[in-house]
């Protein structure tokens, strides 16, 4: 429980809400089971005397209670519902404050992209803590112990009953069917993983699979794994049918008791007889009210599960990082010896890499994919913590600096930049939230974007603009954040090489003292870079200005060679 | 079309244990309230002892064993109905993707097609196990319960009768509503409720920025705004079991005026017909109830069914095989009339060309020119739309698969590996068992021979799905070792673009010419030195063969190749 601790804070917040809902639940419980109770009473009544007033009690109470209880049961609903989506808003926020201190270095961490994804869910899952797992039980204890009140003022042996009754239908069974729900649970999860597994290799193999001649094997394994998840979804469904039965019969037992017990003391004389068919109906009527208790123990696991998964995420230590302001005047680089490998990778992603990058000076890093141009400048930004070595900027070291700060003198475009769901301004106001329009409109000249309209809409992840106009969007806004250091990740792989060239220009004619770090694997167009740093498996292979390096026939050259022979 | 009602059918074992089934619980719900008006009417009315009223007790007990027990295998036979319709619908799909042809050219809706065979299958549940176990009681407990109280006090019946059809009657008005409100709503709904995931997609961004916290309110306002959304299309739904609720309330307080009237006024009713008719009619009301809450989940199987239909459906000819065989040695190919078309938007073909043993062949075009459908064409891969690839003058289509593909290697450039060792990984090229000298072999004249050595645990070294912690080039390394233990008569070799490094773009082109030793070697071309070198080069433009010849006779003959030669030479546009 102790999960689940903080989505309870999060939702009592809403305390009129639930309040109200808990009020309104109790209300139509209490009326249902006054209804019944009624009918059953005046029945009894109706058959031993003959008088009209009966009727009249009788028409006037079953119109009383039903509405009462019609009405009360819509009005929960309305209630429960508002202060669970309340509850959804408050945990949202409140998980976005504890990750985003987090961010973008757990990004980094967890590199499956579907981290997200399954927070949303997670997130998502936690709305049915208030209607299925907290609530229930809650409204039903009061519901119950009201009735077991009333119950003991005619025979206290059958409010003992009830009391039991309760006991078993909303503690006992469905505690045991939470403890039994756990290992159930992790088995369909294992297997639906390992199926998803299965399934996306066999999509993704399936040229080599059919080559190979090993279609037909995975293919069999992949039913197998299919069969599996489905025998453990079965087990699952039998588990809760398994418990809503257990439930079911519980309940009824409980009113069995209380028949049986009131009809003895009928016969012995120690209850009027007229009151019996009351007692039984109250009792059929509260029981009936348990049925969502037997959906109580799946969405108990569920819930605590995904509060646990929630708080393992932001339960990431933060990264140690200093508080240090960046100096003022021009920022010189300097990486000594620096080394990083990915958490649970056997290999280096960079491997003693030294380099200076000068104030004003203008820098390509090139090499082939996966030879550890990104990680490096994930290093310069300090989302990635080198593992040795020293980076230092205005002489600095970075694992001193505030990170914010640090960015805060940066324009940076990273291979993935993120659109927003709005418009083109509302996108560009990211980077500079005094930038005036025109400033903006300028920007967008810049990166040869003139056409586009500030107010044009933005999908969510630019899903509406193609990738050339997305990098060159994402351009516009460092443009407009206005800082003298640039760091940009393959800013223009989409764009063709013509407008690429033009905006490369515009850039460098704007930051003339500015220091520049390119990280490009298209090699075209290097020519007015001060420094070319020719990356292959994590160390720096070559380096120095253009003429010279091609002059030495090296490593540049040699990818030159092969990248004028590519026949497009 | 998927019809579910149909899937559910099909299994007729279950669907007639379910009827018997609820036919019981019919019976036992039945004789429960015979009995409690029995014991009831006993010690209350008649004076009764309680041993005379024990067999009632025994008889209640066992009525309500009987309902528990019904409930319990109705159940367990919804769960059963659903985890078999579901295996088996697994099972159709798999099939599908597995027979597929045009799997190897799409694999960008993988992703999709997972969620298809693990979702969509998932979201038909609530059909199978709530909704078709709920409609089989429906149809009969009501129509039980009615005949019973129609034989006890048929004024009560006709009230039921009257009264009852106004349920679905204003359940449907409330639906309509509902769903116009929703649909209303829809915009909103869908915009507020991505702008959380929005938000945390888009966190480096804004940390960059340093506009983190600003958007902590973004976050709130949408939520806000969506439930308030929410709240306006629920309140509508909600009003739907507010109907039903106050429909049955109504009925039920009209039937108990009028035997509150018979037994009060004219004391024509008993006690016992009395209280056993206001036992049964709630039932009969909370019977429609769990019907109206089932059919709610039975309808959120709707989409889930349309998206099975829709991909079960798609037809694609699968290719063709024969029983002929070939020899180790390359054969001579022979591309007639070939054409592949899908849908209205792409067409290969007619191509016609000649492909000699031990030769090396081009295939050279812009993207986008149908280079790699043609590749995967020739690989029979896809089944050829007309025409016909001739191998030593018999159609391919005459042939085995096993004996095709025993000749086959196909080196593309995101080749897929699986996750398993190293080992494993090579060895599944050899389609036996392979000794590791063999494997140690391949690997070496894929040059990945020292890196693998160099790992800690060499062969065995697990590599993950996709081939996660090796680079591109290396891959491409495995993929040639493969290769190399295969010893195939073809190759097919999709060339890298851009992004290898030096060492493997030297062993990519030393090992293609080393397997050219043995066998046929069919490129799509984006490299000079390949082209120079091949003994025919086939070029592509929007699927239509435009030129076809060695180098030299291109460069006579077809000046849009000397164009493009030169452009290549000069660099990338200046």
């Amino acid at each position: 429980m102790t999960e689940l601790k903080q989505t309870l804070l999060l939702t009592l917040r809403e305390k009129r809400d639930v309040a109200l809902a808990i009020f309104f639940g109790f209300l139509a419980g209490i009326a249902g089971a006054a209804l019944m109770a009624s009918s059953g009473y005046l029945i009894s009544k109706a058959a031993l005397t003959s008088q009209m007033t009966i009727l009249i009690v009788m028409g006037a109470c079953l119109k009383l209670f039903g509405l009462v209880s019609a009405l009360s049961r819509y009005a929960e609903r309305l209630f429960s519902h508002r202060a669970t989506f309340t509850m959804l808003s408050n945990l949202r926020v409140s998980f976005f404050e504890k990750l985003s201190p987090l961010a973008p270095g757990i990004f980094q961490k967890y590199r499956s992209g579907d981290l997200l994804a399954r927070i949303v869910g997670d997130v998502e899952n936690l709305q049915n803590f208030l209607l299925r797992v907290f609530y229930p039980p809650v409204v039903l204890a009061i519901v119950f112990i009201s009735t077991i009140f009333f119950t003991s003022y005619f025979s206290f042996a059958i409010a003992m009953v009830v009391l039991v009754g309760m006991l078993l239908t909303i503690v006992a069974v469905p505690a045991i069917f939470a403890w039994r729900q756990r290992r159930i649970d992790s088995a369909v999860r294992a297997s639906r993983a390992e199926l998803s597994t299965e399934a996306t290799e066999f999509l993704y193999g399936f040229r080599d699979l059919k080559i190979y001649q090993q279609l037909d094997r995975k293919k069999q394994d992949l039913t197998t794994f299919s069969e599996r998840y489905g025998e453990q979804q079965r087990k699952e469904g039998f588990e809760e049918n398994l418990g809503q039965s257990v439930n079911a019969f519980v309940a009824l037992l409980a009113s069995f008791f209380v028949l049986g017990l009131g009809a003895y003391f009928v016969a012995e004389g120690q209850l009027d007889g007229l009151y019996l068919a009351m007692l039984v109906m109250i009792s059929l009527a509260v029981f009936e009210n348990v049925a969502p208790m037997a959906v109580f123990p799946a969405h108990f696991e569920e819930n605590r599960k995904a509060a646990a998964r929630l708080d393992q995420v932001v339960s990431e230590p933060v990264q140690a990082a200093g508080d240090a302001e960046l100096p003022l005047n021009t920022l010189d680089i300097k990486l000594e010896n620096v080394s990083y490998t990915y958490p649970e990778e056997e290999r280096q992603a960079i491997e003693g890499v030294s380099l200076r990058l000068a104030p004003g000076s203008k820098t390509a890093i090139v090499g082939p994919s996966g030879s550890g141009k990104s990680t490096l400048l994930q290093l310069l930004l300090n989302i990635l913590p080198a593992d040795s070595g020293t980076i230092s900027i205005g002489g600095e070291p970075l694992a001193a600096l505030d990170p914010e700060k640090l960015w805060q003198r940066m324009n940076v475009v990273l291979q993935e930049n993120h659109f927003f769901f709005g418009t083109i301004r509302s996108n560009l106001l990211i980077a500079n939230e005094a930038a005036t329009d025109e400033e903006m409109e300028a920007a967008l000249a810049k990166v040869q974007l003139g056409p586009f309209s500030l107010s044009s809409k933005v999908n969510e992840k630019g899903e509406n603009l193609s990738g050339g106009e997305k990098q060159r969007l994402a351009i516009a806004r460092a443009i407009l954040r206005g800082e003298s250091l640039w760091l940009l990740d393959e800013p223009v792989s989409s764009v063709d090489s013509v407008t690429a060239k033009a905006i490369y220009r515009q850039l460098f004619e704007r930051g003339k003292d500015d220091t520049f770090v390119i990280i490009s694997h298209d090699l075209t167009g290097l020519e007015q870079m001060d420094q070319i740093i020719v990356m292959e498996r994590g160390r720096i292979v070559e380096a120095g200005p253009y003429e010279e390096i091609m002059e030495k026939q090296g490593h540049f050259f040699k990818l030159k060679q092969i990248e004028k022979s590519i026949f497009a | 079309m998927v019809d579910l009602k149909q899937l559910a059918y099909e299994r007729k074992n279950i669907m007639a244990f379910l009827f018997i089934a609820s036919f019981l619980k019919g019976a036992a719900m039945i004789g429960q309230a015979l009995f409690f008006v029995w014991i009831a009417d006993g010690v209350f009315l008649k004076n009764a002892s309680f041993e005379e009223v024990l067999p009632y007790l025994y008889g209640l007990f066992g009525a309500i064993l009987l309902r528990v027990a019904c409930g319990y295998a109705i159940g367990r036979s919804g769960v059963n109905l659903a985890a078999e319709v579901k295996m088996d619908l697994r099972k159709k799909l798999i099939a599908s993707f597995a027979s597929n042809p045009l799997q190897a050219s799409i694999q960008g809706q993988s992703g999709q097609k997972v969620s298809l065979l693990l979702d969509a299958v998932d979201e038909l549940d609530g059909y199978f196990s709530k909704y078709i176990p709920q409609m089989v009681q429906s149809y009969i407990i009501p129509i039980l319960l009615l005949a019973v109280i129609f034989s006890q006090h048929w004024v009560t019946g006709v009230i039921i009768l009257i009264t009852a059809p106004f349920i679905p009657v204003f359940m449907a008005l409330v639906g309509i509503k509902t769903k116009e409100k929703a649909d209303q709503q829809m915009e909103k709904l869908g915009q507020f409720s991505g702008t959380f995931l929005d938000v945390l997609q888009g966190l480096t961004t804004l940390k960059l920025f340093n506009q983190a916290d600003r958007q902590k309110q973004t976050i709130q306002k949408s939520s806000l705004d969506f439930r308030d959304a929410t709240m306006e299309v629920l309140k509508s739904a909600f009003l739907s079991s507010l109907m039903l609720e106050y429909i049955s309330m109504l009925s039920m307080g009209i039937i108990a005026l009028e035997i509150g009237l018979r037994l009060v006024v004219f004391d024509s009713l008993t006690f016992f017909t009395a209280f056993f008719v206001m036992i049964l009619v709630p039932d009969f009301f909370n019977m429609l109830k769990d019907f109206g809450s089932a059919f709610h989940t039975g309808k959120g199987s709707t989409a889930a069914a349309n998206r099975l239909s829709a991909h079960l459906e798609k037809e694609t000819p699968a290719v063709e095989w024969g029983a002929g065989t070939l020899s180790n040695d390359p054969p001579h190919l022979l591309l007639q009339d070939l054409t592949f078309q899908y849908g209205e938007s792409f067409k290969l073909g007619p191509i016609n060309t000649e492909i000699l043993p031990y030769s090396q062949f081009a295939i050279i075009g812009k993207s986008g020119s149908g280079k790699t459908t043609l590749l995967h064409a020739i690989a029979g891969l896809l089944p050829l739309s007309s025409g016909a690839v001739r191998v030593n003058g018999i159609s391919r289509e005459q042939i085995d698969e096993k004996s095709w593909f025993d000749q086959l290697s196909y080196i593309s450039q995101s080749p897929y590996l699986f996750a398993g060792t190293i080992k494993e990984n090579i060895a599944i090229g050899a389609g036996r068992e392979a000794a590791d000298d063999e494997i140690w072999e391949a690997a070496a004249k894929a040059g990945i021979g020292e890196m693998v050595g160099s790992l800690k645990h060499g062969l065995d070294t697990q590599i993950g799905e996709a081939g996660r912690g090796l680079s591109g080039g290396e891959k491409q390394r495995i993929a040639l070792a493969r290769a190399f233990l295969k010893q195939p008569s073809i190759v097919l070799f999709d060339e890298p673009t851009t992004g290898l490094d030096l060492q493997t773009e030297k062993i990519l082109q030393q090992s293609i010419a080393e397997l050219g030793k043995q066998a046929t070697v069919i490129t799509v071309a984006h490299r000079l030195h390949t082209i120079k070198q091949s003994d025919a080069i086939l070029i592509l433009s929007e699927g239509q063969l435009a030129a076809a010849g060695s180098h030299n006779d291109l460069l006579e003959t077809y000046a849009p190749y000397g164009v493009m030669l030169e452009i290549q030479h000069g660099g990338i546009v200046q």
